[in-house]
């Protein structure tokens, strides 16, 4: 395992962040409480524009929830989400599908449609929105050559391997040109080598200057990633070290 | 939801036949003057008519001759056999003098009045040759009657409707089941509410279109086999029913729309509202 991670990824480049720039996310004192169950405690967190950031924790520290207040599937009971500046409560309700098209979401189990190719399933993102018929060929073939799926457009998803799967998803998530990419737990379904593919891929993305959030409890992704991390324990933040490495 | 739809247009149409019937039960003449016999002159006929026609409850008052009272008869939904024998050559069909009054609430006295009216000697009416017909009776028989049909009518359709929408909204649902991973997809990648909300919508409105069909061609078969019955039965009323009811099409087909519409979409559309909540 040490051998595969030690091979095959770029050097690595300190995330190029600015104190002076607006964050792109930002959590001031956030608090989400389920019936009772605080899932989340006084998030306090500013991500600014084209960092690379590993969110690590044990699974049920809350990763998940904070991504899904990002993604507005659910409401902070306390404080505010702000997205380039602009607070998630102000969004009104048919704002929110234009909001989601301009952060890419990947999922740990890809959110495949199974009767669609590969090709089709990039293509649904853009289709369901409106775009032109040949702007979605435009736009989904750079993608697909992005990630490096052009042979295998044509094939469905159960005739792909995990990692291709991940990066259909992925292609699927960049399509609209999102500032920001946020992967929940990305490389929980794939081997060593895969999940090797998926950071490297994030690591182009990344350096084509999006800004790139990663939930993962892989301590291998993380340490090998070195780039910000944020330590979560209990719904709350212990720690948030710019080459940060996964210590529980 | 066709069975909402056939009940509703069924409870439609009876509704129409018991009003129109009451209408024309009420159009129907309210006096007849029969006279005493073929020899009275025409001129003493159309005398006396001039001196009913001012008093003050007659409506209308309208002469029949021999030859009018004949063309009526032939237009009987009689038996042919009946008919045969009398004709031009061999009419004993007597004139008449029908008259509508404005109101029907004493007629025994505005009888009493037109028999005061013939001042000849010897009368020209005859002898119990005044006859009138109950009609307020029968009309406030049918009034009662089209609000029963009619109360009936909305029960049953109500009840009908309940069960059209609980059958829609579960299969609006299944299908929404079915759908939930692409439509899960779709709020991940930005799709908005409309387009999601689209594709179930119309199938609401395919229901129903489709019910509306169904209804109408059920009707329209239903009327055509009972129609003979219905006709017989009715014949009183001079109504073909199969005839009636392509007359009263364009109304039923456009309520059915209505209905048919407003349930597949609006029960499709709240279906899919808790898969839009963000």
């Amino acid at each position: 395992m040490k051998e595969i991670l030690r091979i095959g990824l770029p050097e690595v480049k300190p995330n190029a962040t600015s104190q002076d720039q607006t964050p792109v996310i930002e959590f001031d004192r956030v608090d989400k409480i389920y019936n009772g169950q605080v899932a989340l405690k006084n998030i306090d967190l500013k991500i600014y524009p084209e960092e690379f950031v590993c969110l690590v924790g044990q699974s049920g520290v809350g990763k998940t929830t904070l991504i899904k207040l990002l993604i507005k599937q659910e409401e902070p009971s306390r404080g505010l989400v702000l997205v380039a500046g602009r607070s998630l409560k102000d969004l009104r309700p048919k704002e929110v599908p234009i909001y989601r098209r301009k952060i890419g979401v990947v999922f740990q189990d890809f959110k495949l449609l199974p009767q669609q190719t590969v090709w089709e399933n990039v293509a649904f993102a853009l289709e369901v929105c409106g775009v032109g018929r040949s702007e979605v060929v435009k736009r989904t073939d750079k993608v697909l050559d992005l990630v490096g799926l052009n042979k295998s457009k044509r094939r469905y998803p159960e005739e792909i391997s995990g990692g291709e799967r991940q990066r259909t998803a992925i292609a699927r998530a960049l399509v609209h040109s999102p500032k920001i990419l946020i992967a929940d737990e990305p490389t929980g379904n794939l081997d060593p080598v895969n999940t090797l593919e998926i950071i490297e891929l994030l690591y182009r993305i990344n350096s084509r200057g999006t800004t790139i959030l990663v939930a993962t409890h892989n301590r291998g992704v993380v340490d090998r990633v070195n780039r910000r991390v944020i330590l979560m324990k209990a719904g709350s933040i212990v720690s948030d070290q710019q080459f940060g490495k996964y210590v529980i | 939801m066709t069975l909402t739809l056939t009940m509703i247009a069924a409870s439609m149409l009876m509704s129409f036949v018991v009003r129109d019937s009451a209408e024309l039960i009420r159009s129907k003449i309210d006096l007849v003057i029969y006279f005493r016999d073929d020899s009275v002159p025409d001129e003493k006929i159309l005398a006396l008519s001039n001196r009913i026609r001012t008093q003050p409850d007659i409506r209308s008052i309208e002469f029949i001759s021999k030859q009018q009272a004949l063309e009526l008869f032939h237009r009987l939904p009689i038996n042919a056999d009946i008919k045969k024998p009398i004709s031009t050559e061999n009419n004993p069909l007597p004139r008449s003098l029908e008259i509508k009054t404005s109101s029907t609430a004493d007629l025994p006295a505005t009888v009493s009045r037109i028999a005061a009216a013939d001042m000849e000697e010897p009368k020209i009416i005859c002898d119990e040759c005044l006859s009138y017909t109950k009609n307020q009776a029968t009309v406030d028989r049918l009034v009662s009657l089209t609000r029963f049909v009619q109360q009936a009518g909305i029960g049953l359709s109500l009840f009908f409707g309940l069960i059209a929408i609980f059958n829609v909204a579960n299969i609006i649902r299944l299908t929404i089941f079915a759908r939930s991973d692409e439509i899960e997809i779709m709020r991940y990648v930005g799709a908005s509410n409309a387009f999601i909300r689209a594709p179930f919508v119309i199938e609401g409105v395919m229901y129903g279109l489709l019910a509306t069909l169904i209804t109408t061609v059920t009707i329209l078969i239903g009327a055509k086999l009972l129609a003979p019955a219905l006709n017989s039965a009715f014949s009183i009323l001079g109504i073909d029913f199969y005839a009636y009811v392509w007359q009263k099409l364009t109304v039923l087909i456009l309520a059915q729309l209505a209905i048919g519409l407003g349930i597949g979409t609006i029960v499709s559309a709240l279906s899919v509202r808790r898969y839009l909540r963000a």
